[in-house]
C-alpha cells in the first residue's frame, strides 16, 4: 500500500476510488477501514478520503467522521507534508477538522445535485493540477452539501495566494453565477491548505476516469496527487 | 381482510379455527401482493421462457437473465403506491430499501436503480409536495446506499391526483455459480435474523386496502453496513438461503424460504431482537420493521457468519431452525404460538372468483383538430407539457454517476451501464396510461412496443421485460377487465417479440371511493426492458452530432391523433382510440435499425414517441451544437395533412443521421428489411430547425421544453 483510502461507515465512493487509481503506474491503493489505528496510515504516502455518507450523514455531513480516531493519523500525515485528497464527503471532513478553511453548506436549491460541470483550472501550476494550468475540464458533482462558504478575509487570503485551483464555468471557461451549481461563493469548486498539499473539492474526479465514461480529465487529477506522494 | 370464504377455508385444513397470531399471518400472505391470488391464473399469458431466463419471478424468485460469460444478471420491480400516498417519503425511501434486499437475497451485487412515477395535475399544490418527498425520498435512499439511478419515466394525470404511483426497480450482477436461491433445505440448518431491531409502529400487514397512515421508514446506513457485511459473507459462500425481510414481514420471509421442500421451520419468537418488549407474537411475525434479512446457515458456519456481523457491527440472532415437519411452527418462550402447514400459508388460499367486464374502446372522429394552426406555437406548448418536458429537475436529484459504470445518463433513449466483463447494458421504461384507459389491450402493447424502440435507438438488442401492474380494485368488474387487457397485450407482445418477462409485481386496489364516486388511477402496466449491446459496439445517442448529414424517418407515419398529447394540448383530455398496435411494422424497423447500428452507421437516433415527429425531431437537437432543415411532402403511411404527419403517435418509427456516403448502405439495410424509410432533409451546422413551411425560434423552444416541469415545481 501507498495510498489509503479512508473508509467511514457508509462511504460509498472507496471502491469507485480505489478502482480509478489502479489505473495509474505506480499506485498501490488499499481500503483502510476507519475503525483501524491511526498508524495504519504511516504506511501509506497519500491519503484520499472519499465521497459517500459517512455515518449516514447524521448531525452534519463530516462532522463525526472528523471526530474519529483515525483523523489523528490524517492530520500527523497531513504534518508530514504528504499529499491529500478529500472529495465531496471528504472535503467536507476535512473542513470540519479544521485541515482545509471554509464550510461546505447546503446547495443553494437545498436539493441533491448530479450533473456533469465543467471547471476552469486555476492559471498557476500545483502539484494536483500539474499540466491542467488555466485549462477547462468537464467532471460530475453528486452532492447536497457542496455550497462552499468563507469569510471574506478567508477568500481574500485564499485569492492571493492561488489556493482555489478549480471554479465552476461553462463550457468555455467563464465563472458565471449561472453555471454554479451550489450557490457556493466565489463559484469555488476546491480549495488547496496553505502548504498546497491538501486538496478538497466537490467533484468527483474518480468518475471522470475513462473515455468510456465521458471524460478522462480526474484521471489527470490522481495522476498528479499520485506522484506526488511519489515524491514527498 | 381475509373474506369468510377463506377463513372457513383456512379453518377446515387446520380442523379449528386460526389464533389470532395466525389470522395476522394469513392476512398477510393471502393479500394479492404476497399471494397474487387474483392474477396467477393469468400469467400462461405470458412468455416467460427463453434461453437467457434463468429464473422467473412466478418461481417465487427473482427474474435472473443469463447475460453470457458465466453473468447473470438480476432483475426485480415492485410497487410503493399505498405506502408513498400515506407518507411520500418514507413510503419511497423504504421501497428502494426493499427491492435492494429482495436483489441482494439472491446474492446479486446491486448495480443500478430506477423508478417510475405517476401524479396527478402539477397545478394542485399537494401533488407537487407529493411529487418533491417521493423524489427527495427516492434520492436519498438510492444515494445513501452508493446504487446509481439509470433511468425511469415520470407521468402526470388527473387519474392519479391523490392517488400517486411509485414503481422501484433495482438490477443486480451475480456469478453464476454465487447465486442463491430457494432450494429444498436440509433440517437442522439455522434461521438468523440479522440487521435493524422488530419494531412494532410497523405491523400492519400488506393488505393494500387498509394501509392507512402506517409507514415503515428506512435507515440507510445500516442497508449500507449490511451491504459490506454481505460482500463478505456471499463471498465467503457461507450461506445456504438468504431472504430479505419486506412486507409479510416473518411470516412471509421464512415461510418463502422453506415452501420449495418438504421442510418446515421452527421459529422462537423471545429471540427475535425487538424495540419494545411489550410486543405480542402476531405484531413481531407480521413487522414490516426496515433493514432486516433473514438467512440460514449450516451450524458449522453459523460463528464465522456472526462474526462477520458482529465486525459491522450488525445485531444478528439466531432464531430457529429447519425441521422435517412441513409446518411453520412459531414458540413463544416454549409455548407454541403458531403451527400451520407451509403449504397453507403459501399457497392454500382458495381461488377467488372475479368477474371481467371486457371494455369496449370507443373511437372518436378527428374532427378536433383545427383547420389553421401555428406550428411555431403548437411546438413550443407541446415541448412545455409535463408529459414531454425536460426532466431534469427530477433526474439531477438522483446519483447517477456511483460505482462509476454508467454511460449514458439519464435523459436519452434509454440508460446504458457497463457491467463486468465489459458488457453494456440498456434500460428503458415506459408506461402511456392513458393509452391504457382508452383501450387497455392496446396500450399496453404499444407501451411495451415503445420501451423496446427506446432500445433499439440506442442500439440494443431487447433481452427481457419486467413490468409492474397498477390497477383498481380487481373485486369490481370493470376495473378487473382493464386489468386482464392488459395481461392479454403484455402477453400478446412478449410473444410476438420473443421476449421473456422475468420480473413483475401487482399493486391492486389503487381506487377511492369519494362520496360515493370510484375514482381510479388510469391502468398503469408499467413495463420495463433490458437489452445488451453486441460485443464492441458502443450505444448511440440521440443527439445530432455531424453537420450536413441525412436524417431518415423509418416507419409509416399514420392518421393517429386520438390519445396523444397534441390532442391533450388542444382539448385538455384524450378521447377515441389511441394509436394501433403494429408489431408487423414494428418487427422490420427493429431489425432494419439493429442491423444499420451493427453496421456502425447510425450517427444519432430518436425514437418516435410522444409528441410524434416534431417533439422527435426537436429532441435531437436540444443537446447538439447543430440544427436540421426537412421537408415533410412526401411521408409513407396514411397521415397526409401537416397535423398529422407532425404529431401523430403511429409507432414503429426512428429518426436517424446517416452521413452521406453511408447512405446507398443504410437504404441496402432499410430495403432488405422491408422497412419503410424516406430522407426527411439535412443536419445544419447552426442549430436551427426548418420545417419547410415554417422554422422554430429554438432558444424558445428550448426553454419551453428546459421550464415544463421547473415552472411548476420551483
Amino acid at each position: 500500500m501507498n495510498i489509503a483510502v479512508l473508509k467511514f461507515p457508509g462511504t460509498t465512493c472507496d471502491k469507485d476510488v480505489q478502482r480509478a487509481l489502479k489505473l495509474i503506474d505506480g499506485a498501490e491503493p488499499e481500503i483502510v477501514h476507519s475503525k483501524s489505528k491511526p498508524e495504519v496510515l504511516k504506511e501509506a504516502k497519500g491519503i484520499i478520503i472519499p465521497g459517500g455518507y459517512s455515518f449516514g450523514d447524521y448531525v452534519r455531513p463530516g462532522a463525526l467522521a472528523a471526530n474519529s480516531e483515525i483523523m489523528d493519523g490524517v492530520i500527523e500525515m497531513a504534518a508530514a507534508g504528504h499529499p491529500i485528497l478529500g472529495i465531496s464527503n471528504g472535503f467536507q471532513m476535512l473542513t470540519e477538522v479544521g485541515l482545509l478553511p471554509g464550510t461546505l453548506l447546503r446547495n443553494n436549491n437545498c436539493k441533491f445535485i448530479c450533473k456533469w460541470v465543467y471547471l476552469r483550472v486555476c492559471e498557476e501550476s500545483t502539484l494536483f493540477t500539474d499540466s491542467l494550468a488555466g485549462l477547462i475540464i468537464r467532471i460530475p458533482i453528486a452532492h447536497e452539501y457542496g455550497n462552499f462558504y468563507c469569510s471574506d478575509h478567508t477568500l481574500t487570503a485564499l485569492r492571493n495566494a492561488e489556493r482555489i485551483p478549480f471554479r465552476y464555468c461553462n463550457s468555455k471557461g467563464d465563472p458565471l453565477m449561472e453555471f454554479n451549481p451550489n450557490g457556493s461563493i466565489d463559484n469555488i469548486a476546491g480549495v488547496f491548505n496553505d502548504k498546497g498539499n491538501i486538496l478538497g473539492m466537490m467533484p468527483h474526479p474518480e468518475r471522470a476516469c475513462r473515455s468510456l465514461l465521458g471524460s478522462i480529465d480526474g484521471l489527470i487529477i490522481l495522476e498528479n496527487f499520485v506522484r506526488g506522494t511519489q515524491s514527498a | 381482510m381475509l373474506t369468510k370464504e377463506e377463513l372457513d377455508h383456512a379453518a377446515k385444513i387446520l380442523e379449528r379455527p386460526p389464533n389470532p397470531t395466525e389470522l395476522a399471518m394469513l392476512e398477510v400472505l393471502w393479500s394479492e401482493s404476497c399471494s397474487y391470488k387474483s392474477s396467477k391464473r393469468w400469467f400462461h399469458l405470458f412468455n416467460m421462457e427463453g434461453e437467457r431466463v434463468v429464473s422467473n419471478a412466478l418461481e417465487g424468485e427473482i427474474g435472473l437473465v443469463d447475460i453470457g460469460d458465466e453473468l447473470l444478471l438480476g432483475v426485480t420491480i415492485e410497487s410503493r403506491n399505498h405506502a408513498a400516498n400515506a407518507e411520500p417519503f418514507h413510503g419511497a425511501s423504504t421501497g428502494i430499501g426493499e427491492i435492494i434486499r429482495d436483489i441482494l437475497s439472491h446474492g446479486c451485487k446491486p448495480v443500478g436503480l430506477m423508478n417510475c412515477l405517476r401524479f396527478g395535475p402539477l397545478v394542485d399544490e399537494h401533488e407537487v409536495y407529493k411529487l418533491k418527498e417521493v423524489v427527495r425520498g427516492l434520492s436519498y435512499y438510492g444515494n445513501s446506499v452508493g446504487i446509481p439511478t439509470i433511468g425511469g419515466d415520470t407521468e402526470f394525470d388527473i387519474s392519479f391526483k391523490g392517488r400517486c404511483v411509485v414503481n422501484v426497480a433495482c438490477f443486480g450482477v451475480v456469478e453464476a455459480d454465487r447465486v442463491m436461491r430457494s432450494t429444498p433445505l436440509t433440517p437442522g440448518h439455522e434461521l438468523i435474523i440479522f440487521g435493524a431491531e422488530t419494531s412494532r409502529d410497523l405491523t400492519i400487514p400488506g393488505t393494500e386496502k387498509d394501509i392507512q397512515g402506517f409507514v415503515q421508514t428506512g435507515d440507510p446506513l445500516t442497508k449500507k453496513t449490511i451491504l459490506d457485511a454481505l460482500e463478505i459473507i456471499l463471498e465467503e459462500r457461507l450461506l445456504e438461503g438468504l431472504q430479505d425481510i419486506g412486507s409479510g414481514g416473518l411470516a412471509s420471509a421464512a415461510g418463502r424460504m422453506v415452501s420449495h421442500g418438504n421442510t418446515g421451520i421452527e421459529i422462537h419468537l423471545e429471540k427475535v431482537p425487538i424495540s419494545d418488549t411489550s410486543m405480542i407474537p402476531f405484531e413481531i411475525i407480521t413487522s414490516r420493521a426496515q433493514e432486516r434479512m433473514l438467512c440460514i446457515v449450516s451450524p458449522e458456519k453459523r460463528e464465522r457468519v456472526l462474526s462477520v456481523l458482529k465486525e459491522f457491527e450488525i445485531q444478528a440472532s439466531v432464531i430457529g431452525h429447519v425441521t422435517e415437519d412441513s409446518n411453520y411452527t412459531a414458540f413463544l418462550n416454549g409455548e407454541i404460538v403458531v403451527k400451520m402447514p407451509l403449504k397453507l400459508l403459501v399457497e392454500g388460499f382458495p381461488v377467488p372468483s372475479r368477474i371481467e367486464i371486457e371494455d369496449t374502446p370507443v373511437d372518436h372522429p378527428i374532427d378536433w383538430v383545427p383547420e389553421t394552426l401555428d406550428h411555431r406555437v403548437i411546438i413550443k406548448n407541446l415541448m412545455h407539457l409535463t408529459n414531454l418536458c425536460d426532466r431534469e429537475w427530477i433526474s439531477s436529484q438522483f446519483d447517477q454517476h456511483i460505482l462509476t459504470s454508467t454511460v449514458i445518463d439519464i435523459g436519452d433513449n434509454a440508460g446504458v451501464i457497463e457491467l463486468p466483463k465489459g458488457k453494456l447494458l440498456a434500460f428503458s421504461a415506459d408506461c402511456n396510461s392513458n393509452w391504457c384507459r382508452l383501450d387497455p389491450w392496446t396500450g399496453t402493447a404499444n407501451s411495451a412496443a415503445e420501451s423496446l424502440r427506446n432500445l433499439v435507438a440506442t442500439g440494443a438488442e431487447p433481452i427481457f421485460i419486467a413490468d409492474c401492474l397498477n390497477f383498481g380494485n380487481p373485486e369490481r368488474p370493470e376495473s378487473y377487465g382493464q386489468y386482464i387487457d392488459a395481461f392479454r397485450g403484455l402477453g400478446q407482445f412478449s410473444s410476438d417479440f420473443e421476449i421473456p418477462i422475468v420480473g413483475g409485481s401487482v399493486s391492486l386496489y389503487n381506487e377511492e371511493n369519494i362520496d360515493g364516486e370510484i375514482r381510479r388511477i388510469n391502468p398503469t402496466p408499467q413495463i420495463i426492458m433490458g437489452g445488451l449491446f453486441t460485443e464492441g459496439r458502443k450505444p448511440t445517442r440521440r443527439n445530432l452530432v455531424t453537420p450536413w448529414a441525412n436524417i431518415f424517418l423509418v416507419g409509416k407515419t399514420h392518421r393517429e391523433l386520438n390519445g396523444t398529447d397534441f390532442q391533450e394540448l388542444q382539448l385538455g383530455s384524450r378521447k377515441g382510440l389511441p394509436p394501433r398496435y403494429l408489431p408487423g411494422d414494428e418487427q422490420r424497423s427493429m431489425r432494419a435499425v439493429l442491423q444499420a447500428h451493427k453496421a456502425g452507421i447510425i450517427r444519432s437516433c430518436n425514437n418516435i414517441g410522444r409528441g410524434g415527429l416534431a417533439a422527435g425531431l426537436i429532441k435531437m437537437i436540444l443537446q447538439s451544437e447543430y440544427g436540421f432543415t426537412i421537408t415533410v411532402d412526401d411521408i409513407p403511411g396514411t397521415a397526409k395533412t401537416l397535423p398529422e404527419i407532425l404529431y401523430s403517435e403511429t409507432p414503429a418509427r426512428y429518426l436517424i443521421e446517416v452521413t452521406e456516403s453511408n447512405q446507398p448502405q443504410f437504404l441496402g439495410i432499410m430495403d432488405n428489411n422491408d422497412a419503410s424509410v424516406v430522407e426527411l432533409g439535412l443536419t445544419q451546422q447552426e442549430k436551427i430547425a426548418e420545417f419547410g413551411e415554417f422554422s422554430l425560434n429554438i432558444q424558445e423552444v428550448v426553454k419551453s421544453y428546459r421550464r415544463g416541469l421547473r415552472d411548476l415545481v420551483e
